[in-house]
């Protein structure tokens, strides 16, 4: 069939990007040294190759490709109930209420890295989305134009506040931030991967498992309640999902721009949005993006690592004008 | 066309039916019965209340009074989902954002009756097959669903309803924006359908030559309601739609055929407003046609 066929590919496309973010780096492995460090035997494989493999590279690129995976599908979730093409974590506050609350634990204690931050930036977030809830969340009609409209505003009111702190904190702790917000996997640790990978995978089934009401949603609010579909429900919880997705993968990446938003049209552009094929290729070619984010980041300046968020930002937004520019110039043909 | 009626056993009961808003009494007092497999025609014009009744009748809104039988069970007490599949609904406009296919909206009338994880069985893909076949639409089924034509629209929207399998489908406004040969084309299809419909028409003529009982409504409050032989006169029509007219028998199926007189702003035209001059012409010529 053609799905699993399409299925297959993205797989192989993935299982190949994986090889490559575990070889390519800073220290020249070989392929072969990888595979034995993966699959055969450490000793002909190098114990520093062995290290480098699994103490670095293995934890970060499972961090990179679940954060890819779980931003592409906050985006989706964002764009599906809002039925608003540029919705992502950004636009509704989510990611600068994790600045804010990192702002925040950087300016006041000085700690630049750790669990305190991840931690602060967890709560940031949710307390964006607490007031997003709170002014725009039960008001039934008109929701989405009021959820819109409340998360702009909030995303500016945070933004402020953290531009605030800025001014005050010496200039030690505003390239921290400044570094910070742009995003990196070099905090990638054994130990703290199990939260994100545990939100990812628990929020894709629950998609998969609401995958017809969402697409209900698409077709207007009163369409989907003419199918039984408790639409308010349904919007805040998967609101609720895809704050709870970003603020764990923020709390340990840093902001990342832009792959929330584009992931979604990208597939759209591909495959449409309708099958629950749809939902898992939107989070697996989210995850293969951000691997070979991670890559380019770690190859394209010598001896230093490149923030993440200049990177998807600048390939995103190139990459996306292209997908417009080509298919407008196929519509008018 | 042979339908079977049932009179003494309505599907649908509505009794003292009231809705208003903050500040607006919007329905007041309606109270009438659909018989089953019956097609009722809903008239009246703009602002008469047409679409917050349906709505009330589709538990969109909740009715400040009264109640809503069908089958003897009050709506409100259905869950959502068990309301669904007796009741689909066709509205006048569906907006579409994301590129869904024609399968995929079709698809959505399955969603009342299956379960969170489960997928599409044989049958519910030879039921989407079907339906979709059933209104024409089998060379288009994975055209993305936002390329069709407003006609074309509206009947994906009945192959979901048919896909919902109801006992009853309501249907706001379905043609007021299509042509003539589409609004034909899609009532004379949710009138073949043989389930009880419920349709709030634009259009007296089109009302008259399909429907079995018409409700007019004027005002938020039922008028008349009625065979079309007994409803549509020449004098409801200048009651309630401020009109002048003449009703004749329709030469093909005999039903009341309305002809609208102009002149509207020449005469005395302190009784008439703005719609009727805007809506009553273009409907005369649909009649040329």
């Amino acid at each position: 069939m053609k799905s699993s066929w399409l299925l297959s590919l993205v797989l192989s496309v993935l299982v190949v990007s994986f090889i490559s973010a575990l070889t390519i780096g800073a220290a020249d492995l070989t392929f072969n040294q990888v595979l034995l460090s993966l699959f055969g035997n450490v000793d002909e494989a190098g114990t520093v190759a062995h290290s480098i493999i699994w103490q670095l590279r293995m934890p970060r690129s499972i961090l990179a490709f679940v954060a890819g995976c779980g931003l592409a599908m906050a985006g989706l979730i964002l764009q599906t109930i809002t039925r608003n093409p540029l919705a992502d974590p950004y636009l509704f506050g989510i990611s600068s209420g994790a600045s804010f609350g990192v702002v925040i634990v950087m300016t006041l204690t000085g700690v630049g890295f750790g669990f305190y931050l991840s931690f602060a930036a967890f709560l940031g977030s949710l307390l964006a989305i607490g007031l997003l809830l709170l002014i725009a969340g039960f008001n039934r009609h008109q929701q989405v134009e009021s959820m819109l409209l409340a998360g702009v505003a909030l995303s500016f009111l945070f933004s402020s506040f953290t531009s605030l702190m800025l001014y005050w904190s010496d200039p030690q702790a505003v390239s921290a931030i400044l570094f910070w917000t742009l995003g990196s996997f070099s905090r990638a640790q054994w130990d703290l991967l199990w939260l994100p990978c545990l939100v990812v995978v628990s929020c894709l089934g629950l998609m998969l498992a609401k995958q017809r009401q969402l697409n209900a949603v698409l077709l207007g609010d009163e369409g989907a309640v003419t199918l039984g579909v408790n639409v308010n429900r349904l919007r805040i919880t998967m609101l609720l999902l895809s704050s709870i997705l970003t603020a764990s993968i923020v709390a340990l990446c840093g902001g990342i721009g832009f792959v929330g938003l584009m992931i979604p049209h990208i597939v759209r552009f591909f495959i449409g949005q309708g099958g629950r094929l749809s939902l898992i290729i939107t989070a697996l070619v989210g995850g293969v993006f951000m691997l070979w984010v991670d890559i380019a980041s770690r190859v394209i300046l010598d001896n230093q690592e490149l923030p993440i968020g200049i990177i998807t930002a600048a390939v995103g937004s190139l990459f996306f004008l292209t997908l417009l520019y080509v298919r407008k110039h196929e519509s008018v043909i | 066309m042979s339908l079977k009626q049932d009179v003494d056993h309505p599907i649908l009961k509505v009794s003292n039916l009231s809705w208003s808003t903050s500040s607006n009494k919007i329905l007041s007092d309606i109270s009438f019965q659909v018989p089953l497999g019956s097609f009722t025609g809903m008239l009246g014009p703009n602002g008469a209340g047409k679409s917050t009744l349906l709505r009330c009748l589709y538990r969109y809104l909740t009715p400040e009074s009264g109640q809503v039988l069908l089958n003897g069970q009050d709506i409100s007490s259905l869950s959502n989902y068990a309301f669904a599949r007796k009741v689909a609904v066709v509205l006048q406009h569906t907006p579409q954002h994301f590129d869904l296919s024609v399968f995929d909206v079709v698809a959505l009338g399955l969603i009342p009756h299956k379960s969170m994880f489960s997928n599409n069985s044989q049958a519910d893909l030879n039921l989407i097959k079907t339906a979709i076949a059933q209104v024409g639409l089998s060379d288009k089924t994975g055209r993305d669903f936002e390329t069709l034509s407003g006609g074309e629209k509206q009947r994906v929207m009945i192959a979901r309803a048919i896909v919902q399998r109801p006992q009853l489908l309501l249907m706001d406004e379905p043609t007021s924006h299509l042509d003539v040969k589409y609004q034909i084309q899609i009532m004379e299809l949710a009138k073949s359908l043989g389930i009880t419909v419920i349709a709030s028409f634009h259009d007296i003529n089109l009302a008259s030559a399909l429907c079995d009982q018409l409700l007019i409504l004027k005002q938020g409050r039922l008028h008349t309601s009625g065979t079309p032989e007994n409803v549509i006169t020449e004098t409801t029509l200048t009651d309630v739609f401020d009109v002048c007219s003449m009703v004749s028998a329709h030469p093909q199926h005999q039903s009341p055929h309305v002809t609208y007189f102009y002149g509207y702003n020449s005469d005395n035209d302190n009784s008439s407003d703005h719609d009727t001059n805007n809506i009553e012409p273009a409907e005369h010529t649909k009649d040329d046609e």
